[in-house]
């Protein structure tokens, strides 16, 4: 029998972004309704059609019942205790990076995150979102040169206008469900991406979002536009400190890929988890979708998720152009008390459409991780296919790891392949690594890495290498 | 509240007995089951309460049979023949369980019911009477197959109940007939309990006819070392539902089951199963397999669920199923639910229509697009078939199938 307490052991690892930023930030008094809506409206200083489209979700909302479909325990949430934007405060405009509080840059520079000029080597334009406010944002006259523009939401807000009201909220509507309509109607920032048509994104675009303070719910909200045989890679991480309060994160992110585009979207998703009681954490509940609009047209989600509380999130694809193709790979990491409940919908609805889905869910100690996933094939989706692919690793005999695949199809031509299994770290190969002089955690780390492996290909280097570590740390001293 | 008043105005039930009492202060609460539930989201609402429109035991319809003449080796029952059923040879004995037993039993049952998940026992129970319910206790060895038949009569709710109680060491072959009649509505539920050491070849057959309705729900425990398998098949109903529940009780036990929905014209038949490993070194190995055609519908919903004391578990469900038309729809969710570490589960799923590269290997080689399809049909449900016990011999069930479609 493999040592619970060795593995336990690798599990264990301390939360090692959980520091705060002590920085004057100016914030709203708690609560939500219209006037708040309106407020944060004009601090950005939005246009009628956005404070339309914020007020009108506020209504949706108002009216709409948090989903419990998902069988998450958690204690209910007051949505009047919450800060709705938290910003810290700086100078008006900022021209440069040298501008930005240099607290702040610390800060990111602490999470790794290349902020400063000396660092930009690095050759990955960063979008970071403190709390409520994109603060900075680099490489943008580079890309720019590309015509990609990079900005925070804000910013598009008032500088490409049109392009926000053509396509904000026709991926995932304001009524899609009950934390996107509350993102539509408070949403603070988040980045914006648009690439011309025929253009290559010179370099990765990614987006870093840190909540800092522990009364404010981040509502950040992500749109991506791919014109016409242009690709990009955008990746996105999260960070938050260690509060015994849980914060409430409820975002939006919002894919387009027109014809032959193609958009690669990773996340690393590290929010604070809370403790081993379960006290604090992140609760984590995001509408992420994309649309395939365009013929041969393509959107990859990848993710791996190790943190929150609770995660409640679906990266999914609308498949509307004809051999569009749509992908999902995810590794979610659970331990503690945490609760995961993660998966995708592909939604063939146009002609010779594809898609892949690859999902890894590894739960320890006392969490529960499901894989919850939607596949459908509409009346005209000929020719389509679909694979999925859903493995789940226990450690322990107190987590739980669950699968609910729903399979839908309407089209006699076309093909659905789903597998799923279930299997634990095997003792041979534990004891066969550590006959060769592995130690045991190496071992485990190593066969952890393996099981992950389809997912960790299909991430861009830096995050490949960065989530590979952060398994290994999270598992510390939880498998045994 | 509808089903509720037609139950308590029937005139076939003049005496309530003590579980219909029971069974309807449960209904009252919530008639008809949540359509939010997971078991009946996906249910055809209209083609439901169809299922609910005809009055109850109308009449206890006259059973004529359309059958193979039973062999002499087999022992044949039909429900609420009224039969004094006590059947005691050397090796054997069948035994009718006493009405004190049954209600006892039922009453325990009822207690772990939910409401949603069980409603179609709920209902069987509360419209139920006496003479429409068999309870069967069978020991001993060398048992000759056993054919048990449910029957509807036009334009009525029938509802029937069979409890069998298998006690150590037997074992039994039994097939189960379930036939619906044009515009009926049957509900029929079934209870199983598999002592230890005992073991059953248990084959459910229902097929109507044009606008038959059925409400099948089948509940097994077992207890350890006992094997339960179980070959189903469903077809032609306007609307059908199969519910399995499978309690592993002490784990140890084996279950195999292989189920098979037919549906075509605008049909809905959808099949639910639940399997509970309450203990370790659990077995099970499950194939769904359905065929959708026309403008039906095919549903296959199935849990498997694995607490931490059922360590050592060895669980797979496969669901195949065959869309061959642009108007059919199939929806197929499996489901696994694990908290033990040490266990061995998987499932998987597929949905595609006739293989092509098979079809026309074979029509190069002569044989005709319509043969052909056929023999691949033909494969397709032999699987199934062959694993539903009593029928091989005098139930053409394949030939009966291969006609249909």
């Amino acid at each position: 029998m493999v040592n619970e307490n060795l593995v336990k052991g690798v599990v264990k690892e301390p939360y090692k972004y959980g520091f705060v930023t002590d920085i004057e930030t100016e914030k709203i008094a708690k609560g939500l309704n219209e006037d708040v809506i309106r407020l944060i409206s004009r601090k950005k200083e939005e246009p009628k059609y956005l404070l339309d489209f914020r007020l009108k979700a506020f209504k949706k909302w108002q009216k709409m019942k948090e989903p419990d479909w998902a069988g998450l325990g958690y204690k209910q949430i007051d949505y009047q205790d919450i800060i709705y934007y938290s910003a810290p405060k700086q100078k008006e405009k900022i021209s440069s990076l040298d501008e930005v509080d240099p607290k702040l840059l610390e800060t990111f520079d602490k999470l790794g995150i290349p902020l400063t000029e000396q660092k930009k080597l690095t050759n990955v334009a960063v979008d970071a979102v403190f709390d409520s406010v994109s603060i900075a944002t680099t490489f943008r006259e580079e890309l720019a040169e590309h015509g990609v523009i990079f900005c925070s939401i804000s910013e598009a807000v008032k500088n490409h206008s049109d392009l926000i009201e053509k396509y904000l909220g026709t991926v995932v509507p304001a009524s899609d469900n009950y934390f996107a309509a509350l993102n539509s109607a408070v949403f603070s920032d988040g980045s914006f991406v648009y690439i011309p048509k025929g253009v290559t994104c010179p370099m990765d675009l990614s987006s870093y979002f840190r909540i800092n303070s522990g009364d404010s719910g981040q509502f950040e909200r992500t749109l991506i536009i791919a014109e016409e045989s242009s690709s990009v890679s955008y990746l996105e991480g999260c960070t938050a400190p260690m509060f015994d309060t849980n914060t409430l994160h409820a975002a939006v992110v919002e894919l387009i890929a027109l014809d032959d585009a193609s958009i690669k979207y990773s996340t690393v998703q590290n929010w604070y988890a809370g403790d081993e009681e379960g006290i604090g954490g992140i609760f984590n509940f995001v509408t992420k979708r994309g649309k395939c609009l365009g013929k041969r047209s393509k959107i990859s989600w990848s993710q791996v998720e190790t943190g929150s509380a609770i995660t409640w999130k679906y990266p999914s694809c609308l498949l509307l152009g004809e051999e569009s193709v749509g992908e999902f790979y995810s590794v979610a990491l659970t331990n503690n008390l945490q609760q995961a409940d993660t998966g995708t919908k592909m939604i063939h609805i146009g002609p010779k459409t594809k898609s892949t889905i690859v999902s890894k869910g590894i739960s320890a100690g006392n969490s529960k991780n499901s894989y919850r996933g939607l596949v459908k094939m509409g009346t005209k989706a000929k020719g389509s296919r679909n694979y999925s692919q859903c493995d789940s690793m226990l450690i322990g005999d107190q987590a739980s790891a669950n699968t609910f695949p729903y399979i839908k199809s309407q089209q006699p031509n076309s093909e659905i392949e789903h597998e799923a299994s279930t299997c634990r770290i095997s003792e041979d190969q534990l004891f066969y690594l550590q006959s060769r002089g592995i130690e045991f955690e190496e071992a485990v780390s190593m066969m952890v890495s393996g099981f992950c492996r389809d997912v960790f290909n299909q991430l861009p280097m830096e995050f490949a290498a960065e989530a590979d570590k952060l398994l290994a740390l999270k598992l510390e001293g939880s498998v045994g | 509240m509808e089903i509720i008043k037609k139950i308590t105005t029937n005139k076939s039930i003049d005496n309530q007995t003590e579980i219909q009492k029971i069974c309807l202060d449960k209904l009252q609460s919530s008639p008809l089951p949540s359509a939010k539930s997971e078991q009946w989201r996906l249910s055809n609402k209209s083609k439901f309460s169809n299922f609910l429109d005809y009055s109850v035991n109308a009449k206890v319809p006259k059973f004529e049979t359309p059958f193979p003449n039973t062999s002499q080796s087999s022992i044949r029952l039909v429900i609420s023949d009224n039969y004094q059923i006590n059947l005691i040879e050397d090796n054997y004995s069948i035994k009718q369980l006493s009405e004190d037993t049954l209600v006892k039993y039922f009453k325990e049952q009822i207690s772990y019911f939910d409401q949603n998940e069980n409603w179609s026992d709920l209902l069987n129970l509360s419209l139920n009477c006496k003479k429409n319910t068999l309870g069967l206790k069978i020991s001993g060895s060398k048992i000759p197959p056993i054919e048990i038949f449910s029957h509807a009569s036009s334009n009525s709710l029938n509802a029937k109940t069979l409890v069998i109680f298998l006690e150590k060491n037997c074992d039994i072959d039994l097939l189960q007939v379930n036939l619906g009649k044009d515009n009926s509505s049957l509900s029929q539920s079934t209870f199983f309990c598999l002592e230890e050491n005992s073991s059953v070849n248990h084959g459910v057959v229902s097929y109507g006819e044009n606008k038959s309705n059925l409400l099948n729900s089948l509940n097994v425990i077992q207890q350890k070392n006992s094997e339960y398998n179980l070959g189903s098949l469903h077809f032609k109903f306007n609307y059908a539902r199969f519910e399995i529940r499978i309690k592993q009780s002490e784990g140890n036990a084996k279950t195999n089951i292989k189920g098979m929905q037919i549906t075509k014209k605008d049909e809905q038949i959808s099949t639910y199963t639940r399997i509970d490993f309450d203990g370790p070194n659990g077995f099970l190995d499950q194939i769904n397999k359905s065929l959708a055609d026309d403008k039906s519908h095919a549903i296959f919903e199935g849990s498997i669920i694995v607490p931490k004391i059922a360590q050592k578990t060895d669980a797979s469900q496969l669901s195949r199923n065959l869309l061959l038309s642009n108007l059919a729809q199939i929806d197929t969710k499996p489901q696994l639910e694990i908290i033990a570490d040490d266990v061995k589960c998987k499932h998987g799923a597929t949905i595609s229509q006739l293989n092509e590269e098979e079809l026309f290997y074979m029509r190069t080689r002569g044989i005709t697009l319509t043969q052909a399809s056929k023999l691949q049909l033909s494969s397709y449900f032999q699987e199934i078939i062959s694993f539903i016990p009593v029928s091989k011999d005098r139930w053409d069930l394949l030939d009966k199938l291969l006609n249909e479609n």
